[in-house]
């Protein structure tokens, strides 16, 4: 990755993060549209699978630390999908609006049944419901808030001429 | 458009695979481990961000409790107005019981109607008439000063003169100075119409400004020492041999709510202890009233009386020493 690509998307890496923290709780949705799967995801396909799963790792660390019930499960279910997502970077980033939400909206899901799995925190039909309905909505509105957010990054996201 | 994939290499895999491990070691971390670590991540990486949430949760708070706040501010302010309007009202009949109690008798106590019309500024309607008592020409007072006097009488309410009917007149004094005129309406423009003059003031008598007028009792309508207003500045009139001052009202006759009708009783009585400021008027106003008296007599004495009866008169007692001082004088060169 070149320095200027690197400098795009730190940046653009860092505006999801902020929005995370920021647009989630101002909009104070149910299914909220979660902005570090999208910001992992997008930082993932643009490095290698082992450096994505690092990333997925510390970001995931990070976000576990507010939850210290969950301590671990956002880190694994992240490594995960990163490590995923910059595998299959090829197939998914064509360049297609339906490709590419089916790639945040899969991402999403699969992060949120790793950290249902891994937390364990809940009875069978609790984590049904989260998987099965809460999830997949959410996974939803993540997929629409992550095509919103490459339209508007796309400047800044776009790679530099070779 | 992203880039191409990369090759997927050994090194990958061990990345992956060692980030797994760490994230379940993280997830099977003892309590004495996991705490700490979450709080020191905490307290660094995701400190600023944790702030900005912060702000962000209680800008939707602020954002859905915006309607609540504003019924319940608006609500308070009716509140607060309402108490206003209680508080003033309750201030207010404090005075009139206040003034009930000074004069103890002789009095009718009365609501001003509303019903402010066209026509209607200058007069007031009261809620008692001849059956409480009030006949024509009572005066009205509150506890500030005088309101007016009554006009007609209807059995159950009466209609009364405000000062600043262009017929209403008083006579009025200054507290201090003794000094005596005829307080009416002053007739100008707006704003100065809600203001009274005091005409025929003597020449001699300059009144400074902040002095208080009072009734003079003069004429038998109203009692002596009810306050009617103060000296606010000498008005330029073409009259040579007289002032005019301009006063401030004591009472506003469109704040006034409740107030007190003076029985004839009671203003053949006076009311110079009510409002705690007719003594040294009375004083005044019985030497000027002896004064007057004497001179009337003099002039009487004068036109009818020989010249030898007027060292009787106490109001020039010194005319006997004055004959007695020629006579003396004289006395030298009469005798050789």
């Amino acid at each position: 990755m070149r320095p200027t690509d690197f400098v795009r998307t730190l940046l653009a890496f860092i505006i999801l993060v902020v929005l995370h923290y920021t647009l989630r709780p101002l909009l104070g949705w149910r299914a909220g549209p979660d902005f570090l799967v999208i910001a992992t995801l997008l930082v993932a396909i643009r490095v290698r699978p082992g450096a994505a799963a690092l990333i997925g790792l510390c970001v995931g660390l990070v976000a576990d630390s507010v939850d210290i019930h969950a301590f671990g499960a956002g880190a694994l279910a992240m490594t995960a999908i990163a490590f995923t997502a910059s595998w299959l970077k090829a197939v998914f980033f064509a360049d297609d609006v339906l490709l590419n939400a089916l790639f945040f909206f899969l991402g999403k899901w699969a992060f949120d049944i790793i950290y249902v799995l891994a937390g364990a925190r809940a009875d069978a039909g609790q984590m049904a419901v989260q998987l099965f309905v809460w999830s997949p909505l959410t996974a939803a509105v993540t997929a629409i808030f992550g095509l919103v957010t490459l339209l508007i990054l796309r400047p800044i996201l776009r790679a530099s001429p070779s | 458009m992203p880039p191409a994939a990369r090759a997927f290499g050994r090194r990958d895999t061990v990345l992956f695979v060692s980030c797994l491990v760490l994230a379940f070691a993280a997830i099977q971390l003892p309590d004495r481990i996991r705490d700490p670590l979450a709080s020191t991540l905490r307290q660094t990486i995701l400190a600023p961000l944790v702030a900005i949430q912060s702000d962000a949760e209680q800008s939707r708070r602020s954002w859905l409790t915006r309607e609540t706040r504003e019924a319940q501010r608006d609500s308070i302010a009716l509140r607060a107005m309402s108490l206003d309007a209680a508080l003033s009202e309750n201030d207010r009949l404090r005075k009139i019981l206040g003034l009930g109690s000074s004069l103890k008798w002789g009095f009718v106590p009365a609501e001003v109607l509303q019903g402010r019309g066209v026509g209607e500024e200058y007069t007031i309607t009261l809620s008692a008439g001849s059956r409480a008592g009030i006949r024509p020409f009572s005066p009205v007072v509150a506890p500030e000063g005088l309101v007016g006097m009554v006009k007609s009488v209807d059995p159950t309410m009466s209609i009364a003169i405000a000062w600043a009917h262009p017929d209403f007149r008083v006579s009025a004094m200054a507290v201090d100075d003794a000094v005596f005129g005829i307080v009416g309406a002053h007739l100008g423009g707006e704003p100065e119409r809600y203001l009274l003059e005091m005409r025929g003031v003597p020449m001699r008598s300059n009144l400074k400004p902040g002095t208080l007028i009072v009734s003079s009792g003069l004429g038998g309508t109203f009692p002596r020492g009810i306050p009617v207003g103060t000296i606010i500045a000498e008005m330029k009139t073409s009259e040579l041999w007289a002032r005019t001052y301009l006063l401030r009202p004591a009472v506003a006759p469109a704040d006034v709510s409740d107030v007190m009708v003076l029985l004839p009783a009671r203003t053949t009585s006076g009311v110079q202890t009510v409002w705690k400021i007719g003594l040294k008027a009375d004083s005044a106003v019985k030497s000027i009233v002896a004064a007057g008296d004497s001179l009337a007599r003099l002039t009487r004495h004068d036109s009818t009386a020989a010249p030898d009866s007027i060292p009787k008169h106490d109001s020039i007692p010194k005319r006997d020493s004055i004959p007695k001082r020629d006579s003396s004088a004289r006395a030298p060169r009469v005798t050789p």
